[in-house]
């Protein structure tokens, strides 16, 4: 507990928390600012919560990668400009300042995801989509937002720790970002998602649109709840799993 | 008089070069050691050695008669106080911020805080931002968090390196009044003798990443009756000038 303290005393007048709300704030507006009206207005309506299950994949796709970098980089380089880590090894376990440091950042980082995940509700509610909220399926959703957004987190978090430079963090994410979006719009390759962290909030979609073409729109399109991709939930929490050990080990190793 | 450091054949490989080999310290309680070297020796390694930030490549450390481990490393480290190479802060945080992290990790009182400021004389800046300090504050304030637990060993590595001639006087004087008024043992380590040779009781030199020679500055003296302490120094190190 005083090592989460410390983590809090440490990013004081770091903006941290309010840098997070502002990027969860930005997703939720991009979001929400959709055209729903028109021929698609009454689709909205009454399918909207299993819409927002199919389209909020995407978006988190897009931003909470970001939040990764950006949350992970941040309370990372505190230590490494201020020269701390040889200080602070000296006063507790490197294994212990590694985990409290995590535990911190991916705290944020949970918030931010169940924030936009509350927003979402709230936002159906006032549009007014029909039907009762589908708890269960955004229960899952949440679940299946906040797995992949903690892997990338703990892979994020261990080369800004390992790394002094935080551009070499920064250029893995952003070029895994690109890939997992990108895999976004190749169902037809599963292997190709599941082969990397970013990919994941894809392989882990369960609400698909079917029936939409260009020439009907939305006149003959559906919403339907598919398989839950079970094994690529069980491959993510183990490759995440795999990261930290081996993250935590490189830290632990490294000479000061 | 109990030795508070002993090490026995110290060595540090990084492939093939050899950093520090088979040293052997010997440090005395209630002393101030000095650990002199020119730039490169090897002091700073030898130093994290002892703190464990750096894994010996062979050699024991003993540090208050225990051996030191990975398993007791945090355990004697609560007794020790450090500033190695450069000091370690939090720019965006005040002085007092700072100091308040360390406490919380040592779970010490916060009154330790304002005693160390004192000390350290930054008492008149805690409410400023470190990042706006001078080098010299800066510096002041490493030793402040290496005073916080009052330790009963403080290492500090090159501890006047950016101070101006007065800041060099004021740190010789606090580090010479430390043993008498804390009961602190001191390892000081420089790359001139003629920095730290009115304030240490003991002195060990390096040279190469080897211990060229241990003992107490008349030991030195008596090397070469002929030549000032700063020639047999430059002469042991190899080195035309040390200036």
């Amino acid at each position: 507990m005083n090592l989460l303290k410390c983590e809090y005393l440490k990013t004081r007048r770091r903006y941290i928390f309010i840098t997070a709300l502002a990027i969860t704030a930005f997703a939720g507006i991009w979001a929400f600012y959709g055209n729903y009206s028109g021929d698609i207005k009454d689709f909205v309506i009454q399918n909207g919560y299993l819409l927002f299950l199919y389209q909020f994949p995407l978006m988190n796709a897009i931003f909470f990668p970001l939040l990764c970098i950006i949350i992970a980089s941040r309370l990372c380089d505190i230590e490494h400009k201020g020269k701390n880590l040889k200080l602070i090894c000296t006063l507790t376990e490197k294994s212990k300042i590694f985990d409290a440091k995590l535990i911190y950042g991916i705290s944020i980082v949970i918030f931010c995801v169940i924030l936009l995940w509350c927003a979402t509700l709230i936002f159906g509610k006032i549009i007014g989509f029909a039907g009762k909220i589908p708890i269960n399926l955004y229960l899952l959703y949440l679940l299946f937002t906040i797995i992949p957004t903690t892997a990338i987190y703990v892979f994020q978090y261990s080369l800004s720790m390992i790394f002094q430079n935080q551009a070499i963090s920064f250029f893995v994410g952003i070029l895994g970002e690109f890939i997992g979006l990108f895999s976004m719009f190749l169902p037809q390759f599963p292997l190709f998602r599941k082969s990397i962290l970013w990919g994941y909030y894809g392989a882990l979609q369960f609400v698909g649109l079917f029936g939409y073409t260009k020439e009907t729109r939305y006149d003959a399109a559906y919403m339907e709840v598919m398989d839950i991709d079970w094994t690529a939930f069980i491959v993510l929490i183990v490759a995440m799993t795999v990261i930290y050990i081996i993250g935590k080990k490189i830290f632990c190793k490294k000479e000061l | 008089m109990n030795r508070v450091v002993q090490t026995k054949g110290l060595t540090k490989k990084y492939k093939n070069f050899y950093s520090v080999q088979n040293l052997n310290i010997s440090v005395r309680e209630g002393n101030i050691y000095g650990f002199l070297g020119p730039n490169g020796a090897g002091k700073s390694t030898t130093l994290k050695m002892l703190l464990g930030l750096v894994q010996p490549t062979e050699g024991e450390i003993e540090i208050f008669g225990k051996y030191f481990t990975t398993k007791n490393r945090i355990e004697i480290l609560k007794q020790i106080g450090s500033l190695i190479e450069m000091p370690s802060y939090y720019g965006h945080l005040t002085a007092k911020e700072n100091l308040k992290i360390y406490t919380t990790i040592l779970d010490l009182s916060q009154k330790n805080i304002d005693e160390v400021l004192k000390i350290v004389r930054l008492d008149g800046q805690h409410n400023k931002k470190v990042s706006a300090y001078s080098l010299g504050m800066k510096q002041r304030l490493g030793i402040a968090s290496a005073l916080l637990s009052f330790p009963k060993l403080l290492i500090l590595d090159e501890p006047t390196n950016g101070l101006d001639p007065a800041g060099i006087q004021e740190m010789r004087e606090l580090i010479r009044s430390l043993p008498q008024k804390y009961g602190m043992t001191v390892i000081v380590s420089s790359h001139l003798l003629s920095e730290i040779d009115q304030i240490v009781n003991d002195i060990g030199i390096i040279a190469n990443g080897k211990m060229m020679f241990q003992g107490t500055l008349n030991n030195l003296h008596q090397k070469d009756t002929n030549k000032t302490l700063e020639e047999i120094f430059l002469d042991l190190t190899g080195k035309e000038t040390s200036l």
